[in-house]
């Protein structure tokens, strides 16, 4: 067993002691099927068991353990140690308040997620009586793809619009909504295309493309947002031909 | 205004992606032929000397060719600027600085109208 | 770059219950080379609102007579216009291709009953769109058809 000692540069920030975050180096002997995360639980169990971080399922499916490595959002579950030097900086995800040394704020998150209504929505509640929907393999390949996202906002911490603009929707939130705007039992497009034209709009993408770059679970949000421009547009001309009743 | 650029920000978003789309394929020819082949004696001068030039941009298709060829590269400028200033952290001066890059490019199409039809 | 995060970047609406120190960038974030492309992208927008009133101004100088046009001609000869001809050159080139890029998958899976063709002949009808029409209008203004 080859022992192989790596220095990491961790950000440290204590709210009730620390004036702003500072960083905290740890020589820690790695092996050479780690990843990052197996680092950070050995510093926390082995050398300094104040250090706070979130992770769970050790597989990529919680999207938990979503940081910064050598300046890069990254799972670190996913990420082998193996692709990294001797030195590897940890820090917690850009663009998000920090609450304590590598966890991040999450509520604003949870807030623009539930802005885009990110579930079925029904003009009129469908009767038991009426059975089950159905949905053709076509019908669900139109959205399949934007379902699978594990909200570990690593599009957040790499997108520059939502470093830019508070009020931005963001990647992930889009993405749901749209994926909701796709699905064939859903009749909300209207109510959350005209969100998508609001405060958060959808048109503050710039179409980086960094979400779709990091994202772990190949969701591709530049994808889905881009799409959400092109439908909310067909939804604003449509508004100025048929009438929506007071909408 | 940020409630009135809201409400406009999908005609901008389509007259955009025009720019973008139309105003580049038609700008990449005029920039080789006009901008450097002409001036390197590539293309002879006679090509575009003022009777042929104007013939052709007086006809109804080079009219709408020239005022595409003007306006459109115009609103992806804009817009593309407005982008980068929020790049910089500029979201604070956005109102500002999208009224006038929109402002800018309203301007132009509307000088880009009046040219074509002068012609 | 100064002040490269909004201080109140993902900010949740109403305080936490301790308190959070405020978001941070990636120290350099704007020197790795993808978000390089990414910024330079929206810096080509400078250039095309130059090409544009460029544009205006060789349309107003042809509207305007024989030797306005002469002299818009000539001008074209100095350092400086070609000089930002080939820039702009290069920059078209690198907006259709980055563009031609991210164009195909930001077509929704359909309008009402159309649906777009497959991505990869998008791309394909992209790039034949852009040579076709670079060489129609070359050919035009160089004066070797119509």
């Amino acid at each position: 067993m080859s022992e192989q000692k790596k220095t990491f540069v961790v950000t440290r920030f204590d709210p009730d002691r620390d004036p702003a975050p500072r960083q905290q180096t740890y020589e820690v002997p790695v092996q050479p099927d780690w990843k990052v995360l197996d680092a950070l639980n050995y510093i926390k169990d082995e050398i300094d068991g104040t250090l706070s971080h979130r992770w769970s399922c050790r597989m990529a499916v919680c999207g938990s353990c979503g940081m910064m490595v050598n300046g890069k959002p990254s799972l670190t579950c996913k990420d082998s140690l193996a692709d990294y030097g001797s030195r590897v900086e940890v820090a917690p995800l850009s663009n998000f308040p920090i609450v304590r040394d590598l966890v991040v704020e999450l509520e604003g998150f949870l807030e623009k997620l539930k802005a885009v209504k990110p579930f079925i929505l029904k003009e009129k509640e469908r009767a038991l009586a009426e059975g089950t929907h159905r949905q053709s393999p076509e019908q669900l390949e139109e959205f399949r793809q934007f379902s699978y996202c594990i909200n570990c906002m690593l599009c957040y911490a790499a997108c520059p619009v939502v470093a830019n603009e508070p009020e931005f929707l963001g990647p992930a939130a889009i993405a749901l909504g749209h994926r909701y705007n796709m699905d064939s039992r859903d009749e909300g497009q209207h109510e959350r295309n005209e969100i998508f034209r609001g405060e958060g709009t959808v048109f503050s993408c710039s179409y980086a493309n960094e979400c779709s770059e990091v994202c772990p679970k190949h969701v591709d949000p530049a994808a889905a947002i881009n799409q959400a421009k092109f439908n909310a547009v067909i939804d604003w001309l449509a508004g100025f031909v048929t009438s929506r009743g007071g909408k | 205004m940020k409630h009135l650029l809201l409400k406009l920000e999908p005609l901008i978003w389509l007259l955009f992606g025009q720019g973008i789309l139309i105003g580049t394929m038609l700008l990449t020819g005029w920039i080789l032929v006009v901008g450097l082949l002409l001036p390197l004696g590539v293309v002879s001068p006679a090509a575009l000397g003022y009777d042929r030039a104007h013939d052709l941009a007086s006809s109804l298709v080079g009219r709408v060719f020239l005022l595409a060829l003007c306006a459109l590269p115009l609103w992806k400028g804009a817009h593309h600027v407005r982008s980068l200033s929020i790049d910089f952290g500029g979201v604070n001066r956005d109102a500002a600085v999208a009224t006038l890059v929109y402002a800018l490019a309203a301007a132009g199409s509307l000088a880009a109208i009046i040219a074509v039809v002068r012609l | 770059m100064a002040r490269p995060v909004h201080p109140h970047a993902m900010a949740a609406s109403r305080p936490g219950r301790t308190r959070t120190a405020p978001p941070q960038a990636a120290s350099g974030w704007y020197a790795q080379p993808r978000m390089l492309r990414y910024l330079l992208f929206d810096a080509t927008g400078i250039l095309y609102l130059i090409a544009g009133f460029g544009v205006l101004r060789a349309l107003w100088a042809l509207g305007s007579g024989e030797e306005a046009w002469q002299a818009f001609l000539d001008r074209l000869h100095s350092p400086l216009y070609l000089a930002f001809h080939a820039l702009a050159l290069v920059c078209v080139v690198f907006v259709a291709v980055r563009f031609f890029r991210l164009f195909p998958k930001a077509q929704p899976a359909h309008i009402g009953p159309a649906k777009p063709p497959p991505q990869p002949v998008i791309l394909a009808g992209l790039y034949a769109a852009w040579i076709g029409v670079t060489l129609v209008v070359s050919l035009i203004l160089a004066g070797w058809i119509f």
